[in-house]
């Protein structure tokens, strides 16, 4: 998964995905990194609120294209009210609805997700956690699949945003990921088997286009525009502990992703990459 | 855990003056059954366990006492007429909340 670039959109919206981008970035050849959403508008809840989520696979920061997902293997949410409490664990497959999703340039199979206000109810952490089927990457004929985690919280009170989930692999927060100024910076260590990757290779993007759930669609306006495409996928490396610090130097959520952590692993006798993805919210200093 | 559905009425302590190191937080909400839930706790994760809860009629008269249980709730018989919720965290961490903003 290492710099995928929107050309590499299978079927007709290839030509398309590559002339946006062309045009876009007056000649210049963006490269874009994959990353499963779960996405959610807002991370910090001053009170308890029903939560409309999305899923979808997409690029977040340029959003060539949209790539269909198929049904998640796995979608459920974590709570804990407080340090001490005991975690609770809510299934959420029940929520899913299929949806067409629509990107700049294209349209894919994704997911949305209604969970009533009783999921959300309390007080505390509720780290969100999707794992995606794998996804079939054409160009370099091999599987992708991205655990992802969203923290939101509840009225303040912190529950176990910093604890291992016990993933396969999957990316620690050392700070809160719903808890950051804009110009701060966010820690976390990415784990596989429990254990810290050093030096794993880490990709990190901006949701430069909103997601608006109810039109089952991305913001087609960008909120930013990068001065040449290295600062469209920020790409950079955990340290010899596995872990890694990002600037926030913009409102809004931004992605980490952690690429191929697994050991080999297989699926329809093609390699399988198995990444793990954190999102992160930063809001401004604002009266 | 099954949940009922309810409204959330919620409050931070922001009023009074001096450095808190761990803000208290508190909220409650109507459990359509007649009952009312409080839920507590403290910025930095700590428990409110053993925190004392009064629960105060319009005239300030206390209409019951308890503490929030080693879960961090307190639960009790939703009272006639307007009340107030008052969560005692200690050295002035004291937060209040209307009856009339639990909503069911």
């Amino acid at each position: 998964m290492k710099n995928r670039a929107p050309w590499h959109a299978p079927g007709p919206n290839r030509r398309i995905a590559v002339l946006a981008a062309l045009l876009w970035l007056g000649g210049a050849a963006p490269a874009a990194a994959h990353f499963q959403l779960l996405y959610t508008p807002e991370a910090a809840l001053p009170q308890s609120q029903a939560l409309p989520l999305a899923l979808v696979f997409s690029h977040p920061f340029n959003n060539g294209y949209t790539m269909s997902m198929g049904e998640p293997e796995a979608f459920y949410v974590v709570s804990q009210r407080g340090a001490e409490a005991v975690r609770e664990t809510t299934d959420l497959m029940e929520y899913l609805e299929p949806v067409m999703w629509s990107g700049v340039d294209t349209s894919a199979e994704a997911f949305v997700a209604n969970p009533p206000r009783r999921v959300t109810r309390s007080l505390g952490d509720y780290t969100f956690v999707l794992t995606p089927a794998p996804y079939y990457e054409e160009q370099e004929d091999k599987y992708i699949q991205q655990i992802t985690k969203t923290v939101v919280n509840v009225g303040g009170l912190p529950g176990a945003w910093d604890e291992p989930l016990g993933l396969p692999v999957e990316i620690v927060p050392l700070d809160k990921p719903y808890a950051n100024w804009v110009g701060g910076v966010f820690r976390a260590v990415v784990l596989a088997g429990g254990e810290p990757v050093p030096h794993a290779e880490i990709e990190i993007e901006y949701l430069n286009h909103e997601p608006q759930i109810d039109q089952r669609r991305f913001d087609p306006e960008a909120r930013v525009t990068p001065p040449q495409s290295s600062f469209i996928t920020l790409s950079i490396r955990a340290n010899a502990l596995g872990e890694v610090t990002i600037g926030l130097p913009k409102a809004g959520w931004w992605g980490i992703c952690a690429l191929d952590l697994d050991d080999g692993l297989m699926h329809n006798d093609r390699d399988l990459s198995l990444d793990a993805v954190l999102w992160v919210k930063a809001a401004d200093m604002t009266r | 855990m099954i949940w009922r559905d309810s409204v959330f009425a919620f409050a931070l302590l922001g009023m009074y003056s001096g450095a808190f190191a761990h803000t208290p937080i508190c909220d409650c909400y109507d459990n359509g059954d007649d009952t009312i839930t409080c839920e507590g706790g403290f910025s930095d994760g700590a428990s409110a366990a053993g925190i004392a809860m009064r629960v105060f009629d319009s005239s300030g008269r206390i209409l019951l006492e308890g503490e929030m249980s080693d879960r961090s709730d307190f639960t009790f018989d939703k009272p006639d007429g307007n009340f107030r919720v008052e969560f005692e965290g200690g050295d002035g961490h004291l937060i209040q909340i209307d009856g009339r903003d639990i909503e069911e």
